[in-house]
């Protein structure tokens, strides 16, 4: 067995193929990896390199448990897991948006506040509770909050919840379902994030393959935006 | 049949199996004797106290962290966290007459209202030591120096120990003159090594060269004595001097004791900010994601108990020193017996004689013949005694 690799966790799908995309930018050995595959870690002896292939959603379990020393994850999707894991490089690409969305029609019926809005039932819908209980918390607004697991857009429309909060790119998917956006949330980009104990007691090697990624990212990030 | 009581435990408990358990006492007198071979006296305190005992103390004793309850006197108690502040009001109370320094030492369960997650439990068990009246220095270097042959006592081999120093934070944030949420968020910045939240706050304030150049540096600087020469280079003009230079002492002693090899230096290494006032520390092993143990130097705790006096001290996870190093000891009753026959008076009498000798003794006066007997001493690992015909 290879001993003293340094395991990178790369999300699975879209983020995962532009992260692939990054670590070759930044000189990382990625030949016949693939996010898609059925094969879940690849290793690379020589540089002492071992890849885990994750859900997005356990990519910050796993660097948090110290099954990975790095990893590449969402801020969503970071934000959402609250890992105890140390925020080193946002990688510029992923970009995506938290977003509170409503019923057009309920919107202006409301005056277009958001307040007015929660005055009768105040049910939220969404996949991301802990990022949505947040924004209502600090804002003091009482709500129900029902998690999801997917098509939130649906919610509103089988009068399960008045209000959704969910991730948008484009914001075509709220327009199909005559949905406004009422409030941003923040926006997400990919982060590159460690295990707050490898990068103490690893410091010198991981901070080289994250000063690589950083030089990458700030030169491939846009381009890689590009893509998505 | 089916039971009527629950038969699951709450999040974040658990029980301890004879192998487990005996791998954790184990653990812990070793720990013990070793806190006492520094001359570190043991204390025991309540396992509940009044809950602003614990507020006054780090931030287990938060609000959101306490497991309270209230007392027929609608009085709000809670139990305890952890062990620093009950000692601090023990000081402050029963030892306050007793000449400084104070060296105790503790092992103790405490609860913590936790997400549950690898090596963070809601109920865990901590051995530590606190020396209290002791500033400067030479405090620091002893504690710094007894956690390292803890860590080695508890039979880790691969693990390091990071220094940081709070005092240089404060006293480069202090030289920022910044406004009060900008310090806030760059303490939370540091402290969980967020350096996208760190890049949006020099944005945010405008902070640009040298003192943008501080606080990545504060976030960054990592290593042996070239780290500390390195801060030294560019925090050497300003409050932060003071405190770095005392960070440079404790180095230079630890390194001349020959401890350097198992030491970094992390600026970053923060802790409780606002609880820790000096050179803080944390201890890791590779493998496990979390702290295994974590102390330094709380000035201002015993002032709120009404008695100002230094301090400092660490607390060690047992639970994750067990998981750090991987294996639990087997909980057999190595060279013990099995004293089996039909005659329980002369078995009572022939256990007795091999106890007084150190021996393990089960008794077994079930067996009906010597091969039965011998059967049930194989399953358990013991030397079988058959008494009678």
């Amino acid at each position: 067995m290879v001993t003293n690799l340094l395991t990178l966790a790369l999300p699975k799908g879209k983020l995962g193929q532009d992260a692939l995309q990054l670590l070759q930018a930044a000189g990382l050995p990625v030949e016949g990896v693939a996010t898609e595959a059925r094969q879940l870690t690849f290793t690379f002896p020589a540089p002492g390199i071992r890849y885990l292939i994750c859900r997005p959603t356990d990519v910050p379990t796993y660097v948090e448990y110290g099954a990975a020393d790095l990893g590449i994850v969402g801020k969503d999707t970071l934000a959402e897991a609250g890992a105890d894991v140390f925020e080193l490089v946002d990688l510029g690409f992923g970009y995506c948006r938290f977003v509170v969305a409503a019923p057009r029609e309920r919107w202006e019926e409301a005056g277009r506040s958001l307040e007015n809005l929660l005055a009768g039932s105040r049910r939220v819908a969404t996949k991301f509770p802990r990022v949505a209980a947040s924004f209502f918390q600090e804002r003091g607004l009482p709500v129900e909050i029902i998690k999801l697991h997917g098509n939130i857009e649906l919610a509103p429309r089988a009068g399960l919840a008045d209000l959704i909060v969910d991730i948008v790119s484009t914001g075509r998917t709220l327009k199909e379902n005559d949905l406004v956006e009422v409030a941003p949330i923040f926006s997400s980009t990919a982060r590159l994030i460690a295990n707050r104990v490898s990068y103490r007691i690893n410091y010198r090697r991981l901070t080289s393959v994250v000063e690589a990624l950083k030089r990458a990212a700030g030169q491939g990030g846009e381009k890689i935006a590009t893509t998505n | 049949m089916a039971s009527n009581l629950p038969l699951q435990l709450p999040a974040g408990v658990s029980d301890l199996l004879p192998p487990e358990a005996a791998a954790l006492r184990q653990l812990e007198q070793r720990l013990l004797n070793c806190f006492r071979s520094w001359g570190y006296q043991e204390v025991m305190t309540p396992t509940f106290e009044f809950a602003t005992t614990f507020q006054a103390g780090s931030p287990a004793g938060e609000e959101g962290a306490l497991y309270k309850f209230i007392d027929r006197q609608g009085r709000v108690l809670a139990l305890r966290p952890e062990m620093t502040a009950p000692i601090a009001r023990l000081v402050a109370t029963s030892l306050r007459r007793r000449e400084l320094p104070l060296r105790l030492g503790y092992s103790a369960r405490v609860f913590r209202y936790e997400e549950p997650q690898a090596g963070r439990r809601r109920e865990f068990h901590q051995a530590g030591v606190e020396l209290i009246g002791a500033g400067g220095v030479a405090g620091d270097v002893e504690i710094i120096a007894l956690a390292v042959e803890s860590l080695a006592q508890a039979g880790l081999e691969d693990f390091r120990l990071g220094l940081g120093q709070v005092a240089v934070t404060k006293g480069v944030l202090q030289d920022l003159a910044l406004p009060p949420e900008a310090v806030a968020g760059i303490k939370s910045a540091l402290a969980s090594k967020d350096l996208v939240a760190l890049e949006r706050i020099y944005d945010e304030y405008h902070l640009e060269g040298e003192r943008r150049r501080r606080l990545e540096l504060l976030a960054t600087i990592h290593g042996g004595r070239e780290a500390l020469e390195e801060a030294r280079a560019c925090f050497g003009r300003t409050a932060a001097a003071a405190s770095l230079a005392e960070l440079s002492r404790v180095w230079e002693a630890l390194g001349a004791a020959g401890l350097e090899k198992w030491l970094f230096i992390d600026l970053g290494i923060l802790r409780d900010f606002d609880y820790y006032t000096g050179i803080v520390f944390e201890g890791y092993v590779p493998g496990l994601g979390a702290p295994v143990c974590g102390g330094g130097r709380y000035d201002g705790l015993l002032a709120q108990f009404g008695y100002p006096c230094p301090a400092t001290g660490f607390a060690l996870g047992l639970e994750r020193l067990l998981l750090a190093r991987g294996e639990t000891a087997p909980a057999s009753l190595a060279g013990g017996y099995l004293v089996a026959g039909r005659d329980l008076a002369a078995l009572l009498k022939r256990a007795r004689e091999l106890r007084s000798k150190g021996t393990a003794v089960v008794l077994d006066g079930e067996s009906r013949s010597r091969q039965e007997a011998a059967a049930r001493a194989a399953a358990r690992g013991l030397n079988l005694e058959w008494i009678g015909e």
